[in-house]
């Protein structure tokens, strides 16, 4: 069965941050192309689905989303270890979200694999009359942890499609490309499936 | 235009059509469209009310319309274009040019009828008749004439028609490319290719937007029980438009391009596009475009193919959208349901050998299509009666291993529809001695009713009742003992309000506490703001937001959010220990809307938080504690399934979580938790019943986890996806009989713990001899009837635990191994977390008081 798999890799994400800052609209987003102002908050931890194509591969993202709350963190630490990719988000306009990043970085330093690819996300971006962390502050947070940075709004799509896009290349980049040099092993917890002799049913278009 | 694409002058009255020259012919438009259309008057046919423009009598009318049909002028979502796809009759003034075939009086001409589209935001004042037109739902256009400001008619496409509205006469359509939604088509679209030779832009259907197409297909779906149309094909808002037309001309669904549709073709376009002979006989009737024994392909409306043929070539991608998508899914399962005879039919399908292989190749379309069948039979079981179950109904039902349930009713004289009926403000009154205001029945008596029957929703019995069962007035209390406490805890509540009231002056003050209560503040802001906003009271935003600086200060507020944010910030103050977790703004929404007094409301939510803050601490023990027993639950009921669970790692039952901790608020709509969250705080079987609803929900779904979930995330996510479609009263019944097994299970095992000897340090025994003792169990309970829970209270709303509880007998302290467990002949080990299981005491755990600080550690350090 494992040999008729529908894609190609399997990446898992994780999006973290402070409660309020959007990550579930942000996931909604990428996953269903929708926006609802009036979500609800998460409770415990869920995940989408989406499968991209990146270099004519089928990726399977499965982005898991979290509850913000610290009081929860025992519970979501427990998924840091699996996650290829984390996504930290902050609020542009709210800056107890932004000061948070580094207690959130800390937290993925400390609790996901080593060398996990992160990217730092500052959502609401369409919100200018509210802003209250700059685009220059963003970047250089960034830059000081040394991870990319995009500015996305969930509601208004903007930079949605490219952060997750940007983050899932960083990480095939890192882990795909370089175990398939290798031998085609699935080291390193990388969902390898070889669909290319399949082919059943996987033709679309 | 190129002659190759430009369709050979017809035989028909298709010559007939505008001069192909005219891009915009000049159809006299009013002049604005925000006159008024929607005076009445007669129209000229005389024969119905005519809706029509009132200084003009200009208009034309609207047969059909559909919403929510896009254009898509770039591949970014956001320019998305909504507007409506519409049939339109101008005035007659081609009668002469009528088509022979076609010589019905009350048919008009195609070049009299035009395909629209109109854009939202360009439908002015006619919107509300759009709207109408398209909720009309009837197979005949409505009886009343609607007249519209006719779009601008154009025959051809040139450049971009962006915002625009624009329609074209039947007569100048050459063809239709439909495509159903399919693999890179997530949404069905039609592309209108015109005689002159060119495509207009593609119109997408959003069928999950349309509310009309939404009702017909619920309405298809209730009628044959087939949510994939006539023949296996899946509906939508496609098929509407081709059934529009084809009560007018004649649409012939080209055999060689199964996705084109030609409009009124002349026998030369048949032949060329059919690839197969069309009799003149069947091009008169018109009224069917389906070629003879075209196979099931052809059979299609608007070519939407057999199910099986639609997921065989839609493929993964397809699947991996209806996976993802949960409202697609909910959305699916909803459409279905509402036909009790679907079951059989959805086992049917799932048993289709080629379902069968796709299940096996596609984990999502596996998993996607069992939970389909999943709600569906939910749904029949919601529609079977809602308050008539019976225990023999779910048994009858549900084919489970965890062995027969035992009757709910046993020997009581009640029956149990009787035992089910709600109790209502009247009845609840009679309990109460009419003089002094005394509860004249015991309180299990009470407990009883409400725990099986519910409490009326509608009479206002519950704002009286959840004051007893939460705690805030005693149940032996007299009616002014009631009123004096009512009027202490007001005073109490303004006092403690008052208190942080305070230092909302200086914001919370300065230092690290002033930090932290800034930080509680707009969390608690933040949730309200999120928390059941679709119900009434907590919906819309009516009073501007009292707070400039608030993130909410532009969308405004309604006074019934701003009680919750007083309520909440109350109780962080008062329980600092704790302080405002999220999770607690969904437990005391509906005690708010029930009892609509804050006061009152922020009292019984104290009650309710004494025995739910456990689930809230910083070290989340009680909640890992109550995940625990769920698994030493399930161990003990159904090994089977438990070893299942442990072979997809899904044995720290973690995906009951969000379940446990907010009391399945998220699981049941709104009126749904009314209900079992009223059952539940009577304790009258256990109080910890909630674990017994998790043992049912699991059971219900024992199959479908068993055959399809294989890993962690699997499992996951299909309960997760559970939320909404779980249907409560089957459920409670389920809990109940399984409650009931679970103690004469553990009352069997401590009879032959006792007898003949009892062992140092273990209580088990063997399944075997478990149900032989069961079956004595049994016996001896049919012969002397009792009860449920033969104990009385003495007094005070927590009574003791019921007997069988109290035979103390040592167990194992020791989480077992789950390898011991695997088959099942298994010993059975009643742990102590089980044995809490029994008992009606509700357990309250307390967040430690941190000293000195009056505020626990920041949230964030």
């Amino acid at each position: 069965m494992s040999s008729n798999r529908n894609y190609d890799f399997l990446i898992k994400l994780l999006l973290i941050g402070d409660s309020g800052v959007g990550k579930s609209c942000c996931l909604l987003r990428f996953s269903e192309d929708s926006f609802t102002p009036s979500f609800i908050t998460t409770i415990g931890i869920d995940f989408k689905i989406r499968t991209i194509e990146l270099d004519g591969k089928r990726v399977k993202l499965q982005i898991w989303d979290t509850a913000g709350q610290e009081r929860f963190r025992t519970i979501t630490t427990a998924y840091y270890r699996g996650a290829m990719g984390i996504l930290l988000v902050y609020d542009v306009t709210d800056e107890r979200s932004f000061n948070n990043i580094r207690t959130w970085f800390a937290n993925v330093e400390q609790h996901a694999t080593e060398g996990v690819n992160k990217i730092l996300i500052g959502n609401k971006c369409d919100w200018e009359e509210k802003r209250a962390v700059s685009k220059e502050q963003g970047q250089a947070l960034a830059d000081e942890l040394g991870i990319p940075f995009l500015e996305v709004s969930a509601k208004a799509n903007i930079n949605i499609e490219e952060a997750f896009f940007s983050l899932a290349n960083d990480i095939k980049k890192r882990i795909i490309d370089t175990s398939s040099k290798e031998a085609s092993g699935g080291s390193s917890g990388v969902n390898v499936a070889d669909n290319s002799g399949s082919g059943s049913g996987g033709k679309c278009c | 235009m190129t002659s190759s694409t430009t369709p050979p002058v017809t035989d028909s009255s298709t010559s007939q059509t505008p001069s192909t020259s005219a891009v915009l012919t000049s159809i006299p438009r009013p002049s604005s469209p925000a006159g008024s259309y929607y005076a009445m008057s007669d129209d000229e046919e005389g024969d119905y009310n005519t809706i029509t423009h009132a200084s003009s009598g200009r208009g034309v009318k609207l047969l059909y319309t559909k919403s929510k049909v896009y254009i898509h002028p770039t591949p970014s979502a956001k320019d998305n274009i909504p507007g409506y796809i519409a049939l339109l009759q101008q005035r007659h003034q081609h009668r002469d040019d009528r088509p022979s075939s076609r010589d019905s009086s009350s048919t008009p001409a195609s070049s009299d009828l035009l395909l629209a589209w109109v854009p939202e935001s360009q439908l002015g004042e006619a919107a509300n008749l759009y709207v109408k037109v398209d909720l009309c739902d009837g197979d005949s256009p409505p009886k009343q004439s609607y007249l519209v400001p006719p779009p601008p008619t154009v025959t051809t496409h040139r450049g971009s028609v962006g915002p625009y509205a624009f329609a074209i006469p039947v007569s100048a359509v050459y063809s239709l490319l439909i495509r159903p939604p399919s693999v890179g088509w997530w949404w069905g679209s039609i592309i209108i290719n015109s005689r002159a030779g060119d495509s207009f832009p593609a119109l997408f259907f959003h069928d999950s937007e349309c509310q009309s197409t939404i009702l017909q297909k619920k309405k298809r779906t209730a009628d044959t029980f087939d949510p994939f149309g006539d023949a296996g094909q899946m509906f939508w808002g496609g098929d509407e438009v081709l059934r529009w037309l084809k009560r007018y001309v004649q649409v012939e669904r080209s055999g060689a391009e199964p996705n084109i549709y030609l409009v009124e073709p002349s026998r030369e376009d048949s032949v060329a596009f059919g690839g197969k002979p069309t009799t003149s006989q069947q091009q008169q009737a018109g009224s069917s475009s389906r070629g003879p024994g075209g196979g099931p392909g052809a059979r299609g409306e608007a070519g939407m193919d057999p199910f099986v043929k639609l997921i065989k070539e839609a493929g993964w991608n397809l699947m991996e959208k209806f996976s993802k998508v949960t409202t697609f899914t909910r959305q699916a399962a909803n459409d279905v349901l509402d036909n009790p005879r679907v079951p059989p039919q959805m086992r049917r399908l799932l048993r289709n050998p080629e379902v069968q292989t796709l299940q096996d190749e596609f984990d999502s379309a596996r998993i996607y299509l069992a939970r389909w069948a999943m709600g569906i039979a939910e749904q029949s079981d919601r529609d079977r009666s809602r308050r008539t179950w019976t225990a023999r109904d779910v048994m009858e039902l549900e084919d489970t291993d965890v062995g027969e349930f035992e009757l709910v009713d046993g020997a009581n004289s009640l029956s149990l529809e009787e035992r089910r009926r709600v109790l209502t403000l009247k009845e609840w009154k009679g309990f109460f001695d009419e003089r002094t205001g005394r509860l004249s029945v015991t309180v299990d008596e009470v407990k009883e009713r409400i725990f099986h029957g519910g409490l009326d929703p509608e009479d206002g019995v519950r704002k009286e009742a959840w004051l007893f069962l939460l705690g805030v007035y005693d149940w032996y209390s007299t009616a002014d003992e009631r009123k004096a406490q009512a009027a202490s805890l007001r005073d109490a509540y303004i006092k403690l309000k008052g208190g942080w009231w305070e230092r909302q002056v200086d914001l919370g003050g300065e230092g690290e506490e002033g930090e932290w209560w800034r930080e509680q503040r707009n969390r608690i802001e933040k949730d309200v703001h999120r928390t059941d906003r679709n119900v009434p009271i907590f919906a819309g935003e009516d009073i501007p937001h009292p707070d400039p600086d608030s993130p909410f200060a532009s969308t405004g507020t309604n006074v019934h959010m701003e009680q919750l944010k007083d309520m909440l910030l109350t109780y962080n103050e008062y329980n600092k220990g704790l302080g405002y977790v999220q999770g607690m703004s969904d437990l005391l929404a509906p005690i708010y809307a029930v009892l609509q007094d804050d006061a009152l409301a922020f009292w019984a939510f104290q009650h309710f938080m004494d025995r739910m803050e456990r689930n809230f601490l910083r070290d989340q023990s009680g909640m890992r504690e109550q995940l625990l027993a769920l698994d030493n639950l399930v161990r003990f009921m159904d090994p089977k399934l438990y070893a299942h669970l442990e072979s997809a790692d899904s044995t720290n039952f973690f995906f009951f979580f969000r379940m446990l901790l907010v009391w399945y608020k998220r699981e049941f709509e709104w009126a749904d938790v009314l209900r079992l969250w009223e059952a539940l705080w009577t304790d009258y079987l256990s109080s910890g019943f909630h674990l017994f609803i998790a043992l049912a929900i699991l059971e219900r779904h024992r199959d479908v986890i068993m055959t399809h979930l294989k890993h962690f995330d699997e499992v996951l996510k299909y309960v997760n996806e559970l939320s909404t479609t779980i249907d409560l009263e089957s459920t409670l019944i389920r809990a109940e009989a399984l409650f009931q097994r679970f103690r004469r299970l553990i009352e069997a095992i401590d009879r032959k713990e006792h007898f003949p000897a009892p062992r140092r340090t273990l209580s088990t025994v063997s399944s075997s001899s478990a149900s032989a003792a069961l079956a004595d169990a049994k016996r001896s309970s049919s012969k002397s009837p009792s009860p449920p829970l033969p104990a009385r209270p003495q007094s005070g709303p927590r009574a003791a635990s019921p007997p069988a509880a109290a035979a103390t007998t040592k167990v194992n302290e020791g989480k077992t191994t789950a390898e011991e467990d695997k088959e099942e002949n298994v010993e059975k080990i009643v742990t102590p977390a089980l044995r809490k299981l029994l008992s009606r005491e509700v357990e309250i755990i307390r967040a430690p008081v941190r000293e000195g600080a009056g505020y626990p550690t920041r949230e964030r350090a």
